[in-house]
Order: C-alpha cells, then structure tokens, then sequence
C-alpha cells in the first residue's frame, strides 16, 4: 500500500484531490496516514484563528468619502438623432454629385472653346498647304517658260507663240502668287515674283511675233538666267516648306 | 447615496454616463469583503485600509473595461487581491532584511520558547496570532496571497490563478508550499500546546 504524500494530503483537505472517496477509504485503513493528516488538520486549523479588525457599518461611506474627490465625472457619451447621420451622408451625397457635374461641365466647355481653333487651325494648315502647292506649280511653269525662253529659237513660230499664251497666263496667276507668298510670311518668294513679273508682262505683251532681237534683249535685259537660277532655287525650298505645313498639321514641330 | 436598488451593472451604466456619485452604492457594498481580504493579505489594517482605497480608485478608472458579463464583485476583489498583492511585495524586500526568508525554524522554536514564561502563556490568543503572523511574513508573496484566498477565503485553485494571473496548477502549488512552510514554523506552537 502507498501512502498519501503531503501534497495529496493538502489537496484532499482543501477538497481538492483527485479521488475524495478512495482517499477517505485510504485514510481508514492507513494509520500512519491518517495520523498525518490529523496533524495538517490540526496545523491548519491554529491558522483560521485569526481575527479581523472589526469595521462597523459605516465603514463603506467612510471608504467612499476619502475617495469621491480624487474620482473625475466620466463624459456622458455624446448623443446622436439618428436622423443626423442620414443628413450628413445625403449633404455628401449632393456635394459630391455637384462636384462631378461641375467638372462635367466645364470639360464640356472647354472642349466646346477648343474645338473652333483647333478646326480654324487645321483650315488654315489647309490652306497653306494648297498655297504652297500652287506656288510649287506655278515656279514649275515658270521655270520652263524661262528654259525655254533661254533657249528660244527666234525663226520657230511653233514654240514662240506657245511661249507668250504662257507667259500672259502666268502673269496673272504671278500676282495672286505674289499676294500667297506675302500671307504665308515669305518675302524671299514674293521678292522673285517681284522680279518674274517685269518678264512676264514683256513677253505676254510683245505686239506681234517674237523675233530672235526681241527674245535676246529680253534674256539679257531681263536677266532670264538669274530669274531662271532663282526659281530653282525657290523651288527647291518648297519641298521642306511642304513638308513642314504637313508636320504642322499632324500637331508635330518643325 | 443613490442608486441603491439597482443592480451592479446599472449602476456602472450610470456612472459611465457621467453620475459619479452612483460609485458610491458599489463602494458601499463591496467595502467590507475587500478590507477583509486585504487586510488577511497584507496582515496589517493600515495597510488594509489602503489596499481597500486604491483598489477602488483603480476600478473606477477602468471601469470602461470592465466587461458586462462579469461580476462586479469578482472583479474589484480581484483587483484588490492585485493591490495587497503589490503592497506586499513592496514590503519584502525590507522584511527580508528584518526577519529572513528562509530563518531557521529551530531559531523560532528557540525564540518562542524564550519569549513564552510557560505553556499557559502560549495559549494566548495574541501571542499564538503574533507568531501566526510571524510565519505568514516567511512565506513569499504570491504564496502568502494564494495560501489566504485558498485557506481563509474559501477560493478555489482556479479562482486564486485568476486572481494572481497564473494557472491553477501553479496556483495549487504556491498553496501547498505555503502549508509546508506554515506547518515547520509553527510546529514549535503545536507542541507546545
């Protein structure tokens, strides 16, 4: 037979054993066990001898009075009418819906004011380009009335006559030349229209057939070479002119 | 005083709302079962008296914490079983330099022996208190305030782990090495009785 060690004695008489009734049947039956745990009874119970100082009825307001003014008030909680919230979200609500329609709005306009120079832009890219294309034709034409005047033969009637019907035609259409070169800001242009317009209006308005004395004066008193030499010139920066109308229009830079 | 007949929850309810007075129907009627355990843990009713003040001035300042579904009671008990607890533990360190953790018991027996004139002087009651006491001081501080709640107040192992913030095994055992210590230190009382 085991014994019940000192623990298991404590725990059993506190009631806190594992087995309360196998101990108890333990304790019959061992002496020497029992007689342990009389001496821990009796130890134990000289302890609850203690006695408490008496505190009379009053003792609890007494408690209370010497704390009550170190005590703040808690905050009452702050009331809400239910109705508030749903009125703050509804405010929110219409703010937010203004604001998005404002914005609405004015993308609108803004659009609206940049659509007609953005239209008016484009028109006006047009146009230059279609100024630039007719100036481009117009220096071909006269860049081959003036080889042809270098190289005129005074005794052909076949290729002088041809000759002063283009010359008339381009001496009108070297003056609505001569006003695009002014609008679109080339004054290099407009300068040798300027001086293709003296040879021009000579051969358109030669009276009669053109003879070999009247083509020689007019290639050396007109300068046919230099105007020749310098509608090549002009020609040759028109491409680039184009080209840039082009990137101009496509929103590019030149 | 108001509030009176409500019940504890209510009561907190009201003070939670900002009526501090309603504090006081708690204090009331929780102030005596607090100084007694205070006062069994500490040993001392100055001591007591404190421990009683503080644990209620605690309370209300975490009273927001205190869940619903607790006891009210419970809990400020609980809350000054953590002050004596304190108390106590503050004072060890200046005991252990006046009495000893570990004296030796023969020493005791020594003392009472010298200290008593004869047996019919031992059965005293102030002087059997007076050595009790004596040997609650050897004990440590949890193991005195488990050993109180477990064999003066009635309260279980899991209760006293709840109250010291530990398991109920560690609980049992501070309370059975209390009882071991108690029972060397006042083996000289038995015998002589």
């Amino acid at each position: 037979m085991n014994h019940l060690n000192e623990e298991e004695l404590v725990g059993h008489y506190y009631g806190e054993g594992g087995n309360h009734a196998a101990t108890e049947e333990h304790l019959e039956a061992c002496a020497a066990c029992a007689e342990a745990y009389s001496a821990l009874r009796q130890d134990l119970a000289q302890v609850k001898r203690v006695e408490l100082p008496a505190r009379d009825g009053s003792y609890g307001e007494q408690v209370w009075q010497s704390i009550v003014h170190s005590l703040p008030a808690y905050a009452a909680p702050k009331r809400s009418w239910p109705g508030v919230g749903l009125w703050k979200g509804l405010v929110y609500g219409a703010v937010c819906a203004l604001l998005v329609a404002g914005a609405f709005v004015a993308g609108r306009q803004w659009e609206h004011r940049k659509q007609p120079t953005t239209a008016g832009n484009t028109s006006s890219q047009t146009q230059q380009r279609v100024i630039l294309v007719v100036l481009g034709d117009h220096l071909d034409r006269s860049e081959r009335l003036l080889v042809e005047l270098k190289h005129a033969d005074a005794g052909s009637a076949e290729m002088v006559s041809p000759m002063r019907d283009e010359a008339r035609s381009l001496l009108a259409a070297n003056r609505v030349c001569r006003q695009d070169a002014a609008q679109i800001g080339d004054p290099a242009l407009a300068t040798a229209l300027d001086h293709l317009n003296p040879l021009l209006a000579e051969l358109a308005n030669q009276p009669g057939a053109l003879n070999s004395a009247t083509i020689t004066r007019l290639q050396e008193e007109m300068n046919a070479d230099g105007l020749l030499f310098e509608v090549r010139v002009l020609r040759s920066r028109l491409p680039d002119r184009q080209a840039g109308s082009a990137a101009r229009s496509n929103g590019g830079t030149i | 005083m108001h509030c009176m007949g409500q019940n504890d929850h209510a009561t907190i309810q009201a003070i939670l709302s900002g009526d501090k007075e309603a504090y006081g129907a708690l204090v009331l009627r929780h102030s005596h079962s607090l100084f007694r355990v205070a006062y069994r843990i500490t040993g001392n009713e100055a001591d007591a008296e404190d421990v009683v003040q503080e644990a209620f001035l605690r309370g209300y300042r975490n009273l927001r914490g205190f869940e619903s579904r607790s006891n009210f009671g419970t809990w400020i008990y609980r809350i000054a079983v953590h002050c004596a607890l304190d108390r106590i533990k503050g004072y060890k360190v200046d005991d252990s330099s006046r009495v000893g953790g570990e004296t030796d018991p023969e020493q005791d027996q020594v003392q009472v022996a010298d200290q008593a004139a004869g047996p019919e002087r031992l059965l005293l009651s102030g002087e059997i208190e007076a050595m009790q006491q004596t040997a609650m001081q050897s004990l440590t501080p949890t193991e005195r305030t488990a050993f109180v709640l477990r064999h003066m107040e009635d309260r279980t192992s899991e209760e006293i782990a709840a109250a010291l913030g530990i398991r109920p095994n560690a609980a049992k055992q501070a309370v059975f090495r209390a009882v071991q210590k108690l029972r060397i230190r006042l083996a000289p009382l038995r015998v002589k009785i």
